[in-house]
């Protein structure tokens, strides 16, 4: 349980868990603005 | 195909299963069978829960949605990333602290053994006859490639993957995984290159996504709220959220993927990945059939791609039917071609006149093809009713064996191949690994030995595997097979969330109330399906939220919570 805790605290890259879940969302919203602009540009 | 495809082609498949073999020898329990020992680190599992969603369905289907109906799949997967993020936070760490087996073995504690009976039977159902769609994929391919009989096509391979399924269990699919996905990447590469250099000399890179834009193929995003269609923005992030929180947080085989991480974290780390390259590697695998679409701007495209209609129909008494249609869309593809032509010229000067009145010249001759390709089908149905017209799944194919150099096709195929065995050993693997836990370790033997657990879920990687060939002999009669396959999702998968929502977050329901919620859930979702013309994914979100609703309204109508559930919580 206490290994668990730890794996929980520090992921492997990123600092926190909090930073990576950010960046899928951040991520997420750059590939939607991209397509955006993509559907448009060639429309 | 050549002798070199086929050398490619066994060669590849054969390293394939050796490698599954060596990977899966030595498991004594049910523990190592399952859940591969624990052991997994986060880039197999992402790898492996890529390659469990990505199926061969996803790589001969999805081109060919682009190439019929455009870019605009790539939507159904924008909620996907939203949901690896909330089952990070909550579903990983709750699974791995209980250490259960299958996502339902949950339930039981939370809400008695009915509600988890309930859900693992309807994960059963859906998974099974999802399994039998992966079989008849590769099926297909040969049917087309050698003219063989479909139905006869998808027992011999079903039995093939049954063999090489039932031997490795959870460490074989997941480090098999890893391989195929590599593979499977490297073909579509390939084949996207392929379409780029095959354009007519002059035609540039630029210029075929601009003719794929002015003829509707790269419309990725649509921010229109209609709930009757299928693929909007809205209706996939938020359809698409529902439909991958319960695909990714409840179906047994996606689950087992990443129960296998060592830690928390690494199981963690492998669903965020995907939700950062999935969506990236939707959008490529549409826009080589946007590609492919573009292509066949410049080449004339087969009436017809499927081979064995086409020689049905021509051997039949409609053949001078079927002979003055394709003399028709032939007069038309080259109308077509000299129009495209003028349309890229005129897009190079940038005259908006001229753009204007290619674009309409170029749409009218795509019209005049659609009709004609209609009219086909409708031959095609004529002269046997149970004729298989769905474009979709063939078009991407017939590009690869007509147009790849001698090897790249073997490999390409390896590579389609490889995806659907995959696919298919995690559904035999999650389908048996529920039927053993949930219901025979639960009702029938609680207390048998290891071996006896390892031996049973064998023997139900068989029989789940010949109930998938069953239903792989009338997969043909589905339409688009990746629409298929989401469809079927759909019908279940926003109930057994209900239930896991409650269960997670509904801390005063209790088992009797969720279970007739569920069963309220899954009517609603029916009668949607039925007499309406909602969108599919829209199912995902009512099956939840009428799932959830019933279920706190009939706990607010009990008169107390059942016993056996307060004990059991």
């Amino acid at each position: 349980m206490s290994d668990q805790q730890n794996d929980d605290d520090l992921p492997p890259v990123g600092r926190s868990w909090r930073n990576l879940y950010l960046a899928v969302l951040v991520n997420l919203a750059v590939l939607i603005v991209l397509f955006y602009a993509f559907t448009k540009a060639f429309q | 195909m050549s002798k070199f495809d086929w050398v490619v082609l066994v060669a590849t498949l054969a390293f394939i299963v050796a490698y599954g073999v060596w990977k899966g020898r030595r498991q004594r329990d049910l523990h190592a069978y399952i859940h591969a020992g624990r052991q997994m680190q986060w880039y197999t599992i992402a790898l492996s829960i890529m390659a469990t969603q990505a199926s061969a369905i996803t790589f001969l289907s999805t081109p060919g949605q682009a190439y019929t109906d455009g870019m605009r799949f790539v939507q159904f997967y924008l909620g996907l990333p939203v949901a690896m993020v909330i089952l990070s936070i909550t579903a990983v760490p709750l699974y791995h602290r209980l250490k259960v087996y299958t996502a339902y073995e949950y339930l039981e504690g939370r809400f008695g053994v009915g509600t988890r009976t309930l859900t693992a039977t309807l994960f059963l159902i859906q998974r099974g006859l999802s399994t039998g769609i992966t079989i008849y994929a590769p099926s297909l391919i040969l049917s087309v490639l050698l003219g063989w009989n479909i139905y006869v096509t998808n027992l011999v391979i079903g039995l093939l993957v049954i063999a090489y399924t039932t031997t490795g269990g959870t460490k074989a699919v997941s480090w098999t995984h890893m391989h195929q996905m590599i593979i499977i990447l490297g073909g579509m590469a390939v084949a996207l290159i392929v379409a780029i250099r095959s354009l007519p000399s002059g035609i540039t890179f630029l210029d075929a996504v601009h003719v794929a834009g002015r003829l509707g193929r790269l419309n990725a995003v649509d921010f229109s709220f209609d709930l009757t269609t299928n693929y909007t923005f809205w209706s996939g992030l938020i359809g698409g959220c529902f439909l991958a929180l319960s695909y990714f947080g409840t179906d047994q085989s996606q689950v087992q993927r990443y129960l296998t991480g060592e830690t928390t974290a690494q199981s963690r780390l492998g669903l965020l990945f995907n939700g950062l390259v999935k969506v990236p590697m939707q959008f490529f695998i549409l826009f080589v059939g946007a590609m492919v679409f573009v292509f066949y701007q410049f080449v004339t495209p087969p009436l017809v791609f499927n081979t064995v209609e086409r020689m049905k129909i021509q051997h039949s008494r409609f053949a001078p039917d079927y002979a003055r249609l394709e003399a028709a869309h032939q007069q038309n593809a080259t109308a077509k071609q000299a129009e495209v032509h003028t349309l890229v010229a005129a897009m190079r000067t940038n005259d908006a006149a001229r753009i204007a009145s290619a674009t309409d010249a170029v749409r009218g001759a795509q019209e005049r093809e659609t009709a004609t390709r209609k009219l086909t089908a409708d031959l095609l149905k004529t002269n046997d009713p149970k004729a298989d017209t769905t474009e979709t799944n063939y078009v991407f194919l017939t590009f690869v064996i007509r147009f790849l150099p001698a090897g790249l096709v073997g490999l390409v195929l390896a590579a389609i191949f490889c995806a659907s065995m995959s696919s298919t050993a995690s559904g035999l693997n999650s389908l048996a690994s529920t039927s053993v836990v949930d219901l025979y370790r639960r009702f029938v033997a609680p207390n048998a030995s290891e071996h006896e657990y390892i031996r049973v879920s064998r023997a139900m990687s068989l029989l789940w595997g010949l109930f998938a060939i069953g239903f792989a002999e009338f997969a043909n009669r589905l339409g688009s097979l990746i629409e298929a396959v989401n469809k079927l999702g759909s019908l279940f998968y926003g109930t057994i969330l209900g239930i896991f929502l409650l269960a997670f977050y509904v801390k005063e329901v209790g088992g009797t109330a969720a279970f007739i919620g569920a069963i309220v859930g899954e009517a609603a979702v029916v009668w949607c399906s039925l007499f309406t013309n909602l969108g599919y994914l829209w199912w995902n979100v009512i099956g939840c939220v009428v799932g959830i609703a019933a279920a706190i309204v009939v706990e607010k109508m009990l008169p107390a919570r059942e016993a056996e559930v307060e004990i059991a919580t």
